[in-house]
């Protein structure tokens, strides 16, 4: 039981931030392959400010979620005024110093030792897990709620209008790159927040789950689940993960011999699956959305 | 002085398969306009072909170079012809190219591993002679790899600039409708320039699996510093992929020698994002 909700956690984590990058990328056209970067810094800032500094969980959250806001808002004031193809290897290089500096700085980190236990905010004996589970979900269905409403809010309609022209958007005199930067920074800074919140669910933090996989995972769901949807995240995300991590590795019999085969072989079909998806169904699962863009 | 000289040959020496990389990486950027992450499996299978060759055939190390550059084009032009001309023809954007050819890279990178296993794997090789250049050791696999390396950036060179081929190529980049009306066959030219790139890749993967070790993440570890090299030296260009690739050597070898590995490459990338910000190349107008 325990195994399996750490499992529904994790799928959890993966649909909240499937959704968030559908805010980004789906929405105002923000090309992130810096997930773990902004995911795994509010981790591990939280693991040191609650393990090493030994300050409070609350106070550990909020310093660990504001850090992130701070160098999303850094990084977003440099980079959002380029072209996708700049901002996917801009991101992705922020990802990839941040996951090397978590593996050089010992002194804070411990390295590749591991950093811990992380424990959780509170203590209720055995069903502690399922109650902090249920926290999580409450915060990915209100981030869910979010972008539901963000779609028909005229808010949601500048974003949109950012993405599809930001010249256009911009001769209107909408302020297109405050509005992308704030934007950025704010559901960055959400996926700082819950990776702060995975530390928890983790309890032990080391560098390598920073690496790569992190980012192609939620992009691999919101592809497959349809980038311009919002629930595409949500089904992409039960698809891919829930399919493999849950089913699967975990019920299927598989012997030992090819047991260590099978993340390498799930990362291979995520491949797959990901190129499959962009020839032929470029839309993902539920492609695109109705709109009416008469009355808001 | 001996730092700067040391620095320099070993920047040099060490870092002359990045520049063989970056070279080649450049030319499929120019080309076809997106940046291809799977060109990571590209050196990657280059080196594992080599090793292969080396270890298991019992080859000498240096009749293993052709046969695994030729291969490495090989596959070069096949993810060409069954990914991503399928897809430039179906239109697709050019963020999702990128994301596309992360996917390939996943896929072809998750299929070494699972064809090869995860652990390092040496060449088969005569210990090196060594030579003292400057007061710096240098071995005679480094050399060859710095000659090759002259060798192929002069050749591109030459074919880019003085080649007919290199003029029609040059067509396609920047006029593909034009270029097609001139009557120019764009597939021929994209199957060799796409060939041409996976042979560069190719050697890179040799030479740099021959100075430390060969595995199969290896060419991710180095992609993102060929995709800023090809950047910073201006997409397209084999010069500035030279002068860019040679300050990258050049950067790491410092930082490395007063610090440590890893920080060089944190150096590397935050000056990569200043750089990206500077050139305003890629700037969104107005």
């Amino acid at each position: 039981m325990a195994y399996f909700i750490f499992g529904f956690s994790t799928m959890v984590m993966f649909v909240a931030l499937a959704v968030l990058l559908h805010l980004q990328f789906g929405v105002t056209g923000i090309v992130n392959f810096g997930i773990a970067g902004f995911w795994g810094l509010g981790m591990y800032s939280f693991g040191v400010f609650l393990v090493h500094f030994g300050f409070p969980y609350a106070v550990s959250l909020l310093l660990a979620t504001a850090l992130t806001g701070v160098l999303a808002f850094a990084l977003g004031w440099v980079i959002l005024d380029m072209d996708g193809q700049a901002v996917l290897v801009a991101t992705l290089a922020f990802a990839t110093i941040v996951m090397h500096l978590v593996t050089t700085e010992k002194w804070l980190t411990e390295g590749v030792k591991g950093l811990g236990t992380i424990r959780y905010p509170f203590d209720l004996g055995r069903s502690t897990e399922a109650v902090f589970l249920l926290i999580v979900v409450v915060i990915t269905i209100a981030i869910i709620l979010y972008a539901y409403k963000l779609h028909s809010a005229p808010y949601g309609r500048l974003l949109l209008a950012i993405k599809d022209n930001e010249t256009l958007a911009r001769s209107l005199s909408k302020p297109t790159f405050h509005q992308k930067l704030i934007f950025f920074t704010i559901t960055s800074t959400v996926m700082g927040f819950l990776g702060a919140l995975n530390g928890s669910i983790n309890q032990f933090l080391i560098p390598r789950m920073l690496g790569p996989g992190v980012t192609f995972t939620v992009w691999i769901a919101l592809i497959l689940g349809g980038y311009r949807r919002v629930l595409g995240g949500l089904i992409g995300a039960v698809a891919a993960i829930g399919l493999f991590d849950l089913v699967i590795e975990t019920y299927t019999p598989i012997p030992a011999a090819y047991a260590q085969m099978v993340p390498a072989i799930k990362l291979m079909l995520y491949g797959l699956t990901l190129m499959l998806v962009i020839l032929f169904r470029p839309l993902g699962i539920l492609g695109d959305r109705k709109r009416s863009y008469l009355h808001g | 002085m001996s730092f700067l000289t040391n620095v320099l040959v070993i920047a040099l020496t060490e870092q002359a398969p990045l520049i063989l990389a970056a070279v080649g990486f450049t030319l499929i950027f120019y080309l076809n306009g997106f940046i291809n992450v799977a060109y990571a499996e590209n050196i990657t299978l280059g080196a594992y072909f080599a090793v292969v060759f080396n270890t298991i055939m019992g080859l000498n190390f240096y009749l293993t170079i052709i046969p695994a550059a030729l291969l490495s084009g090989l596959v070069s032009v096949i993810t060409f012809l069954l990914v991503f001309r399928p897809a430039l023809k179906r239109g697709v954007g050019k963020a999702e190219m990128i994301v596309l050819s992360v996917g390939l890279s996943f896929f072809m990178r998750y299929a070494t591993k699972l064809a090869f296993g995860a652990q390092l794997r040496l060449f088969d090789i005569a210990k090196p002679s060594y030579w003292m250049v400057f007061g710096t050791g240098v071995t005679s696999y480094q050399i060859t790899a710095l000659a090759l390396v002259v060798a192929i950036a002069v050749g591109l060179y030459l074919f880019i600039y003085k080649t007919n081929y290199g003029e029609i190529m040059r067509a396609l980049a920047n006029d593909e409708n034009l270029a097609l009306v001139s009557g120019i066959n764009p597939t021929k030219v994209s199957v060799l320039i796409w060939f041409i790139a996976g042979v560069a890749g190719g050697l890179a993967g040799v030479f740099f699996g021959v100075t430390s070790f060969v595995q199969y993440i290896m060419g991710w570890d180095l992609i993102l510093i060929v995709i800023m090299i090809s950047i910073v030296g201006g997409i397209g260009n084999v010069r500035g992929a030279l002068i860019a690739g040679f300050g990258a050597g050049f950067i790491t070898v410092a930082v490395t020698l007063l610090t440590k590995p890893l920080y060089a490459q944190v150096v590397l990338l935050l000056l990569f994002i200043g750089a990206l910000k500077a050139r305003g190349l890629q700037r969104v107008r107005g």
